[in-house]
């Protein structure tokens, strides 16, 4: 029995673009100590659209950053596109290499980088990624295309609207091709309308591409857009059951 | 793609008023210097350009110009008979607040002998230098008379026949040369109503003291103080001869203080210009203290400013090296712009300030480098901040 269950979290691993098992996050340290994340285990598949929901401090931010690799875990495995990025402690590879290359941010304020324009937004992604400018712009150019933001490729942040904007955060989000990609709320600070064609990009973007999008969101309206649920409540995620749709 | 310049871009108004500010800060730091060095070589300007190897001065005294020094008028030709002394002439050196060229104005007034004696002004940029005993003048540009002006000290009207530019005594005001008799008017002579009220005082005097007024009248002129005194002896020793035993033969036969130039030059730096430039210096330290603060604030306030936008430049994968070069090279446009502005400003400003101002190359290069590596130093302050921001600032609302 016991082996029939690891040829299957093998398989599983694997099959999976993102495997995260037994994970654990302790702050404090003795009386104090909090545990934000209790014994957390998953995978996304590539092209899968992962929904995180939980309130308020139910540890679904915490799972986040451990799982974006911009918070160490206290103990668990995390693998990522095949390679084993935490086991017990950081596995020694270059931690915000692997996250430029591998994966994509989405944010809820969008975060565009205020002094560059839309363009630039997206193509300062890939040049930190060490591609050349002139390549870097034209891919922009053809990313925002893709979003149906060329006419704004010029444009600074103040002045977009939110749903360009979460566009172009999309658009920087993609730049790298990443595999991943990880978004924080990304439609609660958009109308139905808006929030429903981000979702609809996401979706699209998740299937196009067979990017597994892992998001974090209590946006109840946009449910029925992921292809998998998770509920984290008290640092534990009580439903693991996927909602295939 | 270059960060820093494209922040600076999209605030290029607020940029350049900071550049402004800080320019116009740097530039009272670059005039500080230029006062620094200035008061050093206004004070020792007449000394060096009077072209004379010895002061004679009254005993005891380090006149002319640190302390007042009266000598008999004659003295110059007791001086002239010391072996050793090609030529010697009388000397008045001494400062006065009058109404001249249509403004009351501090200026230092000249005595020398005009037919070939020491003491003269040095260059004449217009006009000639003075020929005539009486009623010529030749005057600094600063004072703001003009070549021929005629102008009135005291009692009698002169010409300005000659100009000079940048000739000034220790304060930095500027010099007008007469010959020494008028000089002599203008320092002790008095004008018509204040003799008259002198001579009526003095006569009072001698009559309360029981002389006849006949008597009085005729002891007056013998009680007046006379004008036949001048500051100082200048001194050209002939060629080859020992300065050491010419000056120790004035200072012994005639009982007069010799200076060389070089003790008369030591004299006013460690006496009459040490406090000013130690006042100076210190006001110049502090402005470049303040200066670099400023700075420091600045740019730490321009990183805190996009410490959100560093955060997720930083969460996308962005290096510590990118992070850095956005904060530093901000920190070098400003330094160099601003540097580059207060250099402008000092450049236009320079000929209309009151006081000379003397810039020295390697002392703007010097407080440039203090700027820039101060500037850098004070950088690191936003780096360490922008380097300890977690990416993690990018995530939530």
């Amino acid at each position: 029995m016991h082996c029939v269950r690891l040829l299957h979290l093998l398989l599983e691993d694997n099959m999976s673009i993102v495997h995260v098992e037994g994970l654990r996050k302790i702050f404090g340290q003795g009386d104090l100590a909090v545990e934000a994340l209790k014994d957390v285990s998953f995978s996304v598949e590539p092209g899968e659209l992962m929904a995180l929901l939980g309130p308020s401090g139910s540890g679904k931010s915490t799972l986040l950053l451990c799982i974006s690799l911009i918070q160490e875990p206290s103990s668990g495995r995390i693998t990522m596109n095949g390679r084993k990025i935490y086991d017990n402690g950081w596995t020694g590879i270059d931690v915000r290499r692997f996250r430029r290359e591998n994966i994509g941010f989405i944010f809820q304020a969008h975060n565009l980088i205020p002094f560059l324009n839309a363009r630039d937004n997206i193509a300062i992604a890939m040049e930190i990624n060490g591609v050349h400018w002139k390549v870097a712009r034209k891919r922009a150019l053809e990313l925002l295309d893709y979003l149906d933001l060329s006419n704004r490729a010029t444009a600074l942040p103040t002045i977009l609207s939110g749903g360009e904007q979460q566009r172009v955060a999309i658009g920087r989000a993609l730049a790298n091709s990443p595999s991943i990609i990880f978004a924080d709320e990304p439609t609660a600070s958009l109308d139905t309308m808006r929030g429903t064609r981000v979702m609809e990009l996401l979706k699209r973007i998740a299937s196009e591409q067979q990017t597994a999008v892992i998001t974090v969101t209590h946006d109840i309206r946009m449910i029925e857009g992921f292809d998998s649920l998770y509920h984290i409540v008290d640092g534990r995620l009580v439903i693991d059951d996927k909602i295939n749709h | 793609m270059d960060l820093a310049i494209k922040d600076v871009q999209r605030h290029v108004g607020k940029f350049i008023a900071t550049i402004i500010g800080v320019g116009l800060l740097m530039s009272i730091v670059l005039i500080m210097n230029g006062i620094y060095q200035g008061n050093t070589s206004d004070g020792i300007w007449l000394i060096d350009n009077t072209a004379t190897d010895l002061w004679v001065v009254e005993n005891g005294r380090g006149g002319p110009f640190n302390e007042q020094s009266r000598i008999a008028e004659e003295s110059w030709e007791s001086v002239a008979a010391i072996p050793g002394i090609e030529k010697a002439s009388p000397f008045i050196s001494y400062t006065v607040q009058r109404s001249l060229a249509g403004r009351e104005q501090h200026f230092t007034i000249i005595g020398y002998d005009v037919f070939g004696g020491l003491g003269g002004p040095g260059r004449i940029v217009a006009g000639k230098t003075i020929t005539q005993a009486h009623y010529e003048a030749v005057a600094d540009m600063k004072t703001g008379l003009k070549l021929g002006e005629r102008f009135r000290i005291g009692v009698h009207d002169y010409t300005v026949v000659g100009l000079t530019r940048k000739a000034v005594d220790a304060a930095g005001n500027p010099l007008l040369y007469l010959s020494l008799p008028d000089a002599q008017e203008v320092l002790y002579d008095q004008d018509n109503r204040a003799r008259e009220r002198s001579i009526a005082s003095e006569t009072a005097r001698l009559i309360r003291a029981g002389y006849t007024p006949e008597a009085a009248k005729r002891l007056l002129p013998l009680l007046s103080a006379g004008s036949a005194t001048v500051n100082a002896v200048l001194v050209k020793l002939r060629p080859g001869a020992n300065q050491h035993l010419v000056v120790s033969r004035i200072e012994r036969w005639l009982y007069f203080s010799v200076y060389t130039t070089d003790q008369q030059r030591d004299l006013m730096i460690e006496g009459k210009l040490k406090k000013m430039g130690a006042i100076l210096g210190l006001f110049r330290l502090l402005l470049v203290i303040v200066s670099l603060v400023i700075i420091a604030l600045l740019i730490y306030v321009l990183t805190v400013e996009k410490i959100k936008a560093i955060a997720t430049l930083k969460l996308i994968g962005a290096s510590n090296g990118i992070i850095v070069r956005l904060i530093l090279e901000q920190s070098i446009v400003l330094t160099v712009s601003s540097f580059l502005f207060a250099w402008g400003v000092v450049q236009l400003t320079y000929d209309h300030f009151p006081r000379t101002l003397v810039l020295l190359p390697h002392e703007t290069l010097a407080s440039f480098l203090v700027f820039f590596i101060g500037g850098m130093a004070s950088s690191l302050v936003g780096i360490v901040h922008a380097l300890r921001t977690p990416p993690s600032l990018a995530l939530g609302g």
